[in-house]
């Protein structure tokens, strides 16, 4: 006998009989596994697990017993129980036992067969193109996932109705017709048929009603409308004090004027001579430009502090830091010896500076009829829109832009991302992302994504303009200034349904393997979970198995301000049209009021699982007293009620029993948080109809819903199921796929 | 030069580390190797239930402070499995007999041959059993659990050197003890 040689052992045992001995030894390794109760083991793991949720307590050694009792020999049994209607099976194809004579091949079909979203309130059709006998046919008929079964016939066609009422969600299904199918005539199926279909994914649960808000009714003027004086025309440079309670302006003869918000008297505070003003972010000082000079203008002291910058100042702006101008050649600020030129502006051709973003970040020039925006910190440039584009706004913080183009008003990041086209009109942008549109006829109020298109009075409104406060606007009728207060705004869809619009965006170009498409949904974090070098998730998913569908198992709002969204999403991947594996990412998307769109700001992914063993959780509902979570098997009740269970941050178990019916445990009596951390927690001795074991431990962690009842603190989170935010806990499996 | 393994290994310990919820992932990689050990040592599945349960209870909650030394993370695993069962036995002793785990079925030689090799095993494992504890966990970890001698080290809280002493003293008491065993061939 040939024992393997161990060079460690060279130097102890040099006698030749220690070296037997040593031999024997190893020889005699414990070859079979030991007795072990798989009960033990997933007990033993979901007692750790809950330990180290909460890291307290102490246990006495034998726990499990308690719970699990004499449960090995029952798993045991099951394991190797007969599977009834369930399973996956394979059948090889019988050649046709035909006697002798003419038969005519059985056919069989679907309505179904190969369709990706099949509703759920309907039975599985199977057609066959001459009469079945009905008994042999009916018990030829295998289904997976584990489904419990009544058969209906009308004509050749066979309706088989999951028991429990609905197909299951986000499933896909096999149904085949074995080869012990009879004809009505007797003869068998030359081979066996599979029919395959994936369902839809579950119909939201009714949400909360939003209250319903009166769609205003278009008016001639605002209830609070007042009039604040009157201007010539070429008043311009309408500016708030950033209390809202100050108007500033450059009047048609270039005087710099103040006036209170609510009217009253009007200040002159400087004659004339004014071309560019700009009020500073703290709002005690105005700087402006007058006979080629900059002026600073303290509101609170009344002095003015002059500079003096050669070349001499096109247009002035302030940072958080002070003032910046532009000159002929470059961007400027004032430094301690005077001015400092921040960067250089393009010396092909005449550009024309049109302003400073609120921020002082960005300006916006233009040359040869085209409109660009400038990064001063970068010293470079992009075109907005098309020739002829004019600005036409910003938002207040500097991260948004405004401009015309032929048919509208486009909105964009201040990289030219467009997010939005809105009708033609003169906008201004809120510090609560409203945007009003007016003009000679009537004035709209809509979001910088489009939405919520609003018609609020009718008459006309020109040049409107915010107050910091995003309550209050001026706008121009007339000859003279109008102040009003803007009615509240539309709700807006919630920011969950926002950000899902996002995912789905960018699972679906990941799925037609469009790489770029899908990387415009990603910020450079979220680029760099999906680099090689970062997080190294793929993108894009490519061999085999395939990247077939995806569906999105938990969706919540994780936070506001920037609003804050948290999803888990199931990628299942299919071999020869088959679903073999599937695994989950959580991706975590923030939404920029520049772009107002959710992007995806962090991913992570679990590990990949194989399907086809055992039930698996298809959707998971959280409320605040219940959570429904719903397999794609019909389960065995019995092994539900210690197999499902919702553990609070501490690691204890929460609500009551579960309840179970079809293919959904719910679980009541919780009293979920807003924002508290839980997990659901599916075991192993969870069995299917068949008698199969889920294939391992399931664990989704999530956060308690947000109240229902106005515990929200964010507008229009309301969200049509509640759910939760989830991340699924590391199981045994490999990894996901690399591509 | 990286081993993909190790690394792995070693970022499922340092994310248990920083989280101790990620800890199942390393109880699903070891257990099995963990409860093997465990009950070649004890013999009967309620006690091997017992000190395994034992055994990753303290792990987990030993999980922050674990130290990488370079060794493999099961080595660790293993010191805590010695010492838990070497307390179980401070109060306790084996009572079954081991000849059914230690039951080779080696192919080749004529069977009455292979009868008498098997006896031989049989008999060199009982020996074990009743060497002196520290003897005894050392040709343990090294010819049933295959352990490196610097991880035996480490499991055992000792020395290589003082390993490698272990481990020859053990095989020539056994040597002494077995008497009329039969030279290699």
């Amino acid at each position: 006998m040939s024992m393997r040689h161990d060079p460690e052992l060279d130097d102890i045992l040099q006698d030749g009989e220690l070296k037997h001995v040593a031999e024997l030894l190893r020889a005699g390794r414990m070859s079979e596994d030991p007795p072990l109760d798989d009960a033990f083991r997933s007990a033993l793991r979901r007692q750790l697990m809950n330990r180290a949720w909460g890291m307290g307590g102490t246990t006495t050694v034998p726990w499990w017993r308690k719970a699990f009792g004499p449960a090995g020999l029952a798993w045991a049994g099951a394991a190797v129980g007969v599977v009834l209607i369930a399973a996956a099976v394979v059948f090889t194809a019988l050649t046709s036992p035909s006697t002798g004579g003419l038969t005519k091949d059985v056919l069989v079909s679907s309505p179904m067969n190969d369709q990706s979203a099949v509703r759920l309130q309907q039975p599985i059709l199977v057609n066959f193109n001459q009469p079945m006998d009905h008994p042999s046919t009916e018990g030829a008929v295998q289904i997976t996932p584990a489904t419990t079964v009544a058969f209906s016939w009308s004509a050749n066609t066979l309706s088989v109705q999951p028991t429990s009422g609905n197909l299951a969600p986000n499933t896909q299904y096999q149904v085949t017709i074995g080869p012990g199918a009879k004809t009505a005539s007797g003869e068998k199926l030359a081979a066996p048929k599979t029919i395959t279909f994936v369902t839809s994914p579950p119909a939201p649960s009714p949400s909360p009603t939003p209250t319903p808000i009166p769609s205003p009714t278009p008016r001639t003027q605002f209830a609070d409308q007042h009039q604040i004086l009157s201007v010539t025309a070429g008043a311009s440079n309408f500016q708030w004090s950033p209390d809202s309670s100050f108007l500033f302006f450059v009047s048609a003869g270039g005087g710099l004027v103040s006036v209170p918000a609510a009217g009253g008297t009007v200040t002159t505070l400087v004659q004339d001579g004014v071309t560019s003003a700009a009020i500073s972010p703290a709002g005690d000082a105005i700087a402006y430009i007058r006979s080629g000079k900059i002026e600073i203008l303290n509101l609170v002291a009344g002095t003015t502090v002059e500079i003096s910058p050669t070349p001499a100042p096109t247009r002035v702006g302030w940072t958080k830091d002070g003032v910046v101008w532009t000159a002929a050649d470059g961007v400027y600020a004032q430094g301690t010896d005077g001015p400092i030129k921040l960067t250089a502006l393009p010396t092909t051709g005449a550009i024309n500076v049109i302003s400073f973003s609120p921020d002082g970040a960005h300006l916006a020039y233009t040359q040869d009829q085209s409109l660009y925006m400038f990064d001063i910190a970068s010293g470079k440039g992009v075109t907005l829109g098309i020739a002829g584009a004019q600005l036409l706004g910003w938002s207040p913080d500097g991260t948004g832009v405004m401009y015309s183009t032929a048919t509208g008003v486009v909105v964009s990041d201040v990289g030219g991302k467009t997010a939005a086209t809105l009708p033609a009109g003169e906008p201004t942008w809120s510090s609560q992302d409203e945007i009003l549109l007016g003009s000679d006829t009537d004035i709209w109020e809509v979001r910088p994504d489009g939405t919520g298109l609003t018609k609020l009075a009718e008459g006309t409104y020109h040049l409107p303009a915010w107050a910091p406060n995003g309550v209050a606007f001026i706008f121009i009728r007339g000859g003279m200034v109008f102040g009003a207060s803007a009615p509240a705004p539309a709700q807006r869809p919630s920011a969950l349904d926002t950000a899902a619009a996002v995912v789905n965006s960018f699972m679906q170009a990941r799925k037609s393997s469009d790489g770029v498409k899908a990387s415009a949904y990603l910020n450079d974090h979220g680029r760099k979970a999906y680099s090689s070098s970062g997080g190294g998730l793929n993108l894009v998913l490519t061999g085999d198995p395939s990247f077939s569908r995806y569906y999105l198992l938990t969706q919540s709002i994780t936070g506001s301000q920037p609003d804050t969204a948290q999803f888990v999403v199931r990628i299942v991947l299919s071999h020869d049209k088959l679903d073999v594996s599937t695994y989950e990412e959580t991706l975590t998307l923030v939404r920029t009021q520049g772009s107002q769109q959710f992007l995806i700001d962090h991913a992570t992914a679990g590990p990949l699982l194989t399907l086809g063993k055992g039930a698996e959780v298809v959707s998971v509902e959280v409320s605040p007293g219940t959570v429904k979570i719903t397999f794609d098997s019909d389960l065995k009740p019995e092994s539900v009620a210690a197999g499902v269970i919702i553990l609070d941050s501490k690691g204890k178990q929460v609500g009551g029993n579960p309840v179970y019916a079809n293919r959904t445990v719910t679980i009541t009596g919780l009293d979920l948080k807003p924002h508290a951390t839980y997990k659901l927690v599916v075991l192993s001795t969870v069995q299917d109809v068949g008698g199969t074991n889920i294939a391992a431990e399931y664990d989704l962690t999530f956060a308690g819903p947000a109240d229902a009842h106005g515990g929200s603190n964010q507008r229009g989170e309301q969200s049509p199921s509640p759910s939760p935010r989830a991340s699924p806990s590391a199981r045994p499996s490999s990894s996901p796929p690399t591509s | 030069m990286s081993d993909p393994a190790r690394d792995d290994e070693r970022d499922l310990v340092e994310r248990a580390k920083r989280d101790p919820r990620q800890f199942g992932a390393l109880y699903d990689r070891h257990f099995q190797q963990i409860y093997r050990f465990v009950y070649s040592r004890v013999r009967e599945q309620t006690a091997a239930e017992d000190v395994t349960s034992e055994i990753f209870m303290k792990a987990l909650k030993a999980m922050p402070r674990y130290q990488d030394t370079g060794r493999p993370f099961a080595a660790w695993l293993y010191q805590i499995a010695v010492n838990a069962i070497a307390d179980r036995y401070r109060t306790l002793r084996p009572s079954s007999p081991l000849e059914d785990f230690h039951d080779l079925s080696i192919a080749g030689p004529p069977l009455e041959e292979e009868a008498a090799h098997r006896d031989e095993i049989r008999r060199i494992w009982v020996l074990v059993e009743a060497l002196p504890a520290q003897q005894k966990t050392a040709l343990v970890l090294k010819f049933q659990e295959d352990m490196k001698i610097e991880d035996i080290a480490l499991a055992m809280g000792k020395t290589a050197g003082a390993v490698k002493l272990l481990i020859h003293r053990g095989v020539s008491r056994l040597r002494d003890e077995a008497g009329t065993l039969r030279p290699a061939e």
